[in-house]
C-alpha cells in the first residue's frame, strides 16, 4: 500500500497514452514530398484526429505525423486535406479549425478559425479558397494572411467542392438542426469566384455529398437519399453550364448508402462505396450491378483515387474505436496489392504530387 | 460494540457483501458513485462530480448492473442503466451488494451483479432526529434531515435531501497547456421520502414507501482544444412508491408487493437544438410464499408481474412491455456441514417464453467450530434488450434477441470474531468465470456508416477474482479498522466483428483489470481518524488496447469529533479529498478535481 501510495505521488499522464511510434525516423530524414497522406478523423470530442504518411518511395509508413513534427494534438476530426503548393491544408471539423502546414516537414505554418464546423476546402487560386461548413455559410480563406475575409451566407450545410470554370459548384444538404431528411433542402449553389457569390441553384436529390466533373466536362453529384433512408440513393449527371439534371441514376432501394464520389485521372470511369467499392464508365447508361472490391466483412469508409497511377485506395475502419487499416488495390480487377495500418477511423486521403482533388 | 461480519457466508454458495449503517456513516453526504468507488469492488466510471456515474462489476457493461432500493429496480427500462450520481446516500441505511448469480433471488439479466439499496425499521427506535449540514469546496451545499418515530408496533421515517454545487474546480488542460476553471457544471438535487411500518401482533407487516427526487442539472463540455460555449441540460424527476404486506404463520409466510417508478428525463443541447422528453412507468407487482415445514428444507415459490410503459420524443409511439416471471427457490440443509440453494426462473415476455434460468449454490463448512466456508455455484442467464435499443427511432432494432450468460463461482470465506468482542478478522476469496454471448454491440449497418445499430455480435470472456480482509482491533478506548478489497478481472472481447478486427482476445474498453481500496480508521474518545486509498489501473480505450487511459490512485482523509450527551450527539467531521492533489481522469477528457475539502456538521437526538 505504501508503494502505491508513492507511486501516486509522481507525475502520471492523464490524457490518452497510444502506442509508441515505430522506427521512429531521424528529425531531419523525414520529407512528406512524396507519398500520400491518410486522414484520419479520431473520434467525435476526443481529440484523436491523427495524419498517417505512406512513403510514396518506400511504402513505409508513419503515423501522428502532425504530432510528431508540432508536439501537439491536431485536434477533434480531421475531415480532410488538400495540398497547394508546398502547404498543406488539413480541416479540423469540430475544433473548427484549419491547420496549415509546410508538407516538406509537416510544422505548422499557421492555423484558421472562424468556422462553424468546417467539412471540405477547395482553392479558386493561389491567393483564396473556399470551406464549407456544417452549420451555417461558406467562408472565403485569404491565402496570403490565412484568415477568414468574408461568408458566402447561407443557413444551411454544405458539403463538396467543385472548381468549373470561373465558378465553384457547393453541393448543399439542407437545415443541419433539421433531423429528418424530408426537411431538407438539397441542392447545388453555383458560385460566381469572382464576387463570390452565390448566383445559381440546381436542385438535386436528398443529402448530396459527392461531386465531381469527368473529360467531357459533365458534372456528377452523387446523392445518398438520407442518412435516414428517405429516398432511394441516386447518382445524377448535371451540364453546368445550362445548370441542369440530365440524367438521373436510382440505386436498387435496398437498406444501404453510397458515399465518396471520386473519378480517375483521365476524366472517364467514376468509383464510389455502397458497401464495396463500385467503378463506373462515365459513358453508362445504368448503375453497375456488382461491386469492383466486394466489401467481404470490411467497413469500407474513406475511397480516393491516385492522380497517377490511377490506383484505388479505400480505408477499413473497422468497428470506428480502434486503429483502422488503407488498402492499395488495383483499378483493373479491384485486387488488394498492399495493406497499411492507419489511426482512428481513415476518412480521406491526400496526395502529395497534385493539387487537383 | 457489535461487531457485524461485512460478508455474508451464510447464503448457500451465492456472495452477497453488506455495507452497515456503520460503515455509510462517512458517506451520508455524498452520492452512490463516492461510496462504490472508495469501498466495494464494483468498477465506477465517473465522468464529472455531480454528473453521469455507471457502475460495472465482473467485467460486464453497465447495463448489467441492477440498482435496487428494497428490491425495486431503479433503472429506468428505457436506458436499462442507472445514474449513480442520482443517488443521495442519506436516502438509505444499508447497502447489500450480490455478486454474479446472487443477482438471481431478485431478477435475471444482470450478468454482473445487483447493489440493493436498504431501508428498515428499527422497531426499539421511538423517535430520532438529525439534522446535517455539509459545505465542501466549488460551492457545494448539502443539507439531510431525517424524523424517525414510531412504536413497538408502529415507525416513520422520514428522509429530506438537499444538495446544490456549482463544480467550478480547476484544472490543467493539457491540450492548450492552460490551468482553467470548470464552468457549465453546476446542480440541484432535493430528495423527499417518507416510510411507514406497522407490525400486527408480529403476524401482519405491513410497509408504505414513497420517495421523490428531482436533480436539474447542467452537462460541462469536455476538454477540448478550443473553447466551447453550447448548453447541455438535463433534468430528471422520479417518483417510487412501495407498498408491501406480509402474513407470518410458524411454518410459512405469504409475502404480496406492488411498486410504482415513474420517471421523467429530459435532455436539451441547445446548439444541436435538442429538447427531448423521456418518460417511463414501470408497475411492478410480487408474490412469494415461503414454507418451511419440512425439517431443513426451505421452499419458495413465487411470481412477478411487471408493466413497462415509455413514451420518448425519441420513439415512434408509446411502448409497452408485459412480463411474468415465475420463481423458485429451493434451500436444503443436508448436515452442520453441507448446504445448498437452487434458483429457478422462467419468464415469459413479448408473447415469448425466455430462456429457462437455473442457478445452483453449495456451501461447505469443514469444521462446525470454525467459520470457515467453501463455497461454489453455477448459473445461466439472460438479458432482455432494453427499450431504447429496441426503439429508438432510425437506429434502434427491434429484431434484437437476448443476450446469454453461462457462470461458474467458487469461493473461500473465513472470519473470526474473538471471544471478548476485542478483535474481528473476515477474509474471502472469490474466483469467477463468465462466458457471454449474442451481446448487444452498437455497429454501424453494413453499407452505412451513418447509422449505428445495436446487434447481438459480441461475445464476451469475463474471469477474475476478488479478494477482501477487514480486521477490527479493539485496544480499551482504542478501536482500529482495516477494511480491504482487490479485484482482478480479465475480460475480453472473443467474437471479430469484421475482417481487420484486431480485438479478439483484447480487454474489454474501460474495464480495469486491476482494482484495489482500503480504509484503515482508528476511534479514540469519539476522535475518529480515517485514511482512504483507492487504486484503478489503467483502462483502454480502444478494443485493439493501442490506446488507454493511464491508471491512478486516490488518497481521502477524514477526521471527526463526536460529542455525546444524554440524548444528543453533535459531530463534526472534515474531509479531505483527493489529498495528494493528483491530476486524473476516469473517462477520457472528463476533468476531475484536484484536491479538495468538505465540512460536515450535524445533529442527532434520540429519545
Amino acid at each position: 500500500m505504501i508503494a502505491l501510495i508513492l507511486a501516486s505521488c509522481s507525475k502520471t499522464p492523464i490524457r490518452e497514452v497510444g502506442p509508441p511510434p515505430v522506427n521512429p525516423p531521424a528529425y531531419d530524414s523525414v520529407h512528406y514530398t512524396n507519398g500520400v497522406f491518410i486522414i484520419n478523423e479520431g473520434n467525435y470530442s476526443r481529440i484523436n484526429a491523427s495524419i498517417t504518411f505512406i512513403d510514396g518511395k518506400t511504402d513505409s509508413v508513419r503515423q501522428d505525423i502532425f504530432k510528431t513534427a508540432n508536439n501537439r494534438e491536431l485536434g477533434d476530426v480531421a475531415q480532410s486535406m488538400k495540398i497547394l503548393g508546398n502547404k498543406g491544408f488539413i480541416v479540423v471539423n469540430n475544433s473548427n479549425r484549419i491547420e496549415v502546414v509546410s508538407i516538406s516537414d509537416f510544422k505548422t505554418i499557421a492555423t484558421i478559425s472562424g468556422f462553424s464546423s468546417p467539412r471540405y476546402l477547395e482553392f479558386v487560386d493561389s491567393t483564396k479558397a473556399y470551406v464549407t461548413n456544417m452549420m451555417k455559410n461558406i467562408s472565403v480563406i485569404d491565402l496570403k494572411t490565412m484568415t477568414v475575409t468574408k461568408n458566402i451566407s447561407t443557413p444551411y450545410w454544405t458539403e463538396s467542392l467543385l472548381h468549373y470554370k470561373q465558378y465553384m459548384f457547393v453541393t448543399c444538404i439542407g437545415s443541419f438542426t433539421e433531423t429528418s431528411s424530408s426537411n431538407r433542402k438539397a441542392q447545388v449553389y453555383v458560385i460566381d469566384t469572382h464576387s463570390d457569390s452565390i448566383i445559381d441553384s440546381i436542385p438535386t436529390g436528398k443529402e448530396p455529398i459527392g461531386i465531381t466533373v469527368d473529360r467531357k466536362d459533365k458534372v456528377w453529384v452523387l446523392c445518398t437519399g438520407g442518412y435516414d433512408f428517405f429516398e432511394a440513393p441516386t447518382l445524377k449527371r448535371i451540364d453546368p453550364d445550362l445548370r441542369v439534371v440530365e440524367k438521373s441514376l436510382t440505386f436498387p432501394s435496398q437498406q444501404k448508402v453510397p458515399s465518396r464520389l471520386c473519378i480517375n485521372p483521365t476524366g472517364d470511369t467514376l468509383y464510389y462505396i455502397y458497401d464495396g467499392v463500385f467503378q463506373m464508365p462515365a459513358s453508362a447508361t445504368t448503375l453497375p450491378g456488382s461491386a469492383l472490391i466486394p466489401s467481404n466483412g470490411h467497413l469500407f469508409y474513406g475511397l480516393a483515387i491516385h492522380p497517377q497511377t490511377a490506383r484505388i485506395y479505400v480505408t477499413d475502419a473497422v468497428d470506428y474505436v480502434q486503429n483502422g487499416y488503407a488498402f492499395e488495390c488495383s483499378s483493373v480487377n479491384g485486387q488488394f496489392i498492399h495493406t497499411y495500418v492507419a489511426g482512428r477511423i481513415p476518412g480521406s486521403f491526400c496526395f502529395t504530387s497534385s493539387t487537383k482533388k | 460494540m457489535e461487531v457485524k461480519a461485512n460478508l455474508l457466508p451464510d447464503n448457500s454458495g451465492f456472495k452477497k457483501v453488506k455495507y452497515d449503517s456503520l460503515i455509510l456513516l462517512p458517506y451520508k453526504d455524498a452520492d452512490l458513485s463516492t461510496v462504490l468507488s472508495q469501498i466495494s469492488t464494483v468498477f465506477v466510471k465517473s465522468y464529472s462530480p455531480g454528473s453521469l456515474a455507471t457502475p460495472s462489476f465482473r467485467g460486464t457493461p453497465s447495463n448489467h448492473t441492477q440498482v435496487e432500493w428494497n428490491g425495486i429496480n431503479l433503472s429506468s427500462p428505457m436506458l436499462g442503466q442507472i445514474d449513480l450520481t442520482l443517488i443521495p446516500v442519506s436516502q438509505f441505511e444499508e447497502i447489500e451488494v450480490l455478486y454474479g448469480a446472487s443477482s438471481l433471488t431478485r431478477t435475471t439479466g444482470a450478468f454482473g451483479g445487483v447493489i440493493n439499496l436498504v431501508t428498515k425499521p428499527d422497531w426499539n427506535n421511538r423517535i430520532f432526529t438529525s439534522l446535517s449540514q455539509t459545505i465542501a469546496s466549488f460551492d457545494n451545499y448539502t443539507t439531510n434531515l431525517n424524523v424517525v418515530a414510531g412504536t413497538g408496533s408502529f415507525q416513520s421515517s422520514t428522509k429530506v435531501n438537499f444538495n446544490s454545487a456549482v463544480n467550478d474546480f480547476p484544472y490543467y488542460n493539457d491540450y492548450t497547456g492552460e490551468h482553467v476553471t470548470q464552468h457549465d457544471a453546476s446542480g440541484v438535487q432535493y430528495g423527499f421520502s417518507e416510510e411507514a411500518f406497522a407490525k400486527i401482533r408480529d403476524k401482519h407487516l405491513l410497509t408504505g414507501r414513497v420517495w421523490y427526487s428531482y436533480d436539474d442539472r447542467d452537462i460541462p463540455p469536455t476538454v477540448s482544444l478550443t473553447p466551447t460555449n453550447y448548453v447541455q441540460k438535463q433534468l430528471d424527476k422520479t417518483l417510487r412508491s412501495i407498498l408491501d404486506y406480509k402474513y407470518v404463520e410458524k411454518d410459512w409466510n405469504i409475502f404480496f408487493r406492488t411498486a410504482l417508478i415513474n420517471q421523467f428525463m429530459n435532455y436539451r443541447n441547445d446548439s444541436m437544438k435538442l429538447d427531448e422528453d423521456h418518460y417511463s412507468s414501470s408497475w411492478i407487482n410480487s408474490l412469494r410464499f415461503t414454507y418451511t415445514r419440512i425439517k431443513n428444507l426451505t421452499i419458495k415459490p413465487g411470481l412477478d408481474y411487471t408493466y413497462d410503459h415509455a413514451k420518448s420524443d425519441a420513439y415512434t409511439g408509446i411502448k409497452t412491455r408485459n412480463t411474468i416471471g415465475a420463481y423458485a427457490e429451493v434451500s436444503y440443509i443436508f448436515s452442520g456441514h453441507f448446504k445448498s440453494q437452487l434458483i429457478l426462473r422462467e419468464d415469459y415476455l413479448e408473447s415469448k417464453f425466455m430462456p429457462f434460468v437455473p442457478a445452483l449454490g453449495l456451501e461447505y463448512k469443514p469444521f462446525i467450530k470454525i467459520n470457515l466456508f467453501l463455497t461454489a455455484n453455477a448459473n445461466r442467464n439472460y438479458g432482455y434488450p432494453t427499450l431504447d435499443d429496441l426503439y429508438w427511432n432510425v437506429w434502434g432494432n427491434p429484431d434484437l434477441k437476448p443476450e446469454y450468460d453461462k457462470a461458474f463461482e467458487t469461493g473461500i470465506n473465513y472470519n473470526y470474531p474473538s471471544k471478548n468482542g476485542n478483535f474481528f478478522i473476515e477474509s474471502s476469496v472469490t474466483g469467477y468465470y463468465s462466458w457471454m454471448t449474442d451481446m448487444i454491440e452498437w455497429s454501424p449497418i453494413p453499407g452505412n456508416s451513418s447509422i449505428w445499430k445495436p446487434q447481438n455480435i459480441q461475445e464476451v470472456l469475463a474471469r477474475g477474482m476478488e479478494l477482501s480482509l477487514n480486521l477490527k482491533l479493539k485496544i480499551s478506548k482504542l478501536t482500529i479498522t482495516s477494511s480491504n478489497s482487490y479485484s482482478y478481472c480479465r475480460s475480453t472481447y472473443q467474437q471479430a466483428t469484421s475482417a481487420m478486427d484486431q480485438s479478439v482476445g483484447k480487454q474489454l474498453m474501460y474495464v480495469p483489470e486491476n482494482m484495489f481500496n482500503g480504509t484503515l480508521s482508528m476511534n479514540f474518545f469519539n476522535f475518529n481518524v480515517g485514511y482512504n486509498f483507492s487504486f484503478v489501473d489503467k483502462r483502454y480505450t480502444s478494443s485493439d488496447n493501442q490506446y488507454f487511459m493511464p491508471g491512478y490512485s486516490l488518497s481521502n482523509i477524514i477526521l471527526g469529533k463526536a460529542f455525546i450527551m444524554k440524548h444528543f450527539v453533535l459531530s463534526l467531521q472534515v474531509k479531505i479529498n483527493n489529498v495528494f492533489n493528483v491530476d486524473y481522469q476516469s473517462v477520457e477528457n472528463w476533468p476531475m478535481p484536484g484536491r479538495n475539502y468538505a465540512l460536515n456538521i450535524r445533529f442527532e437526538c434520540k429519545k
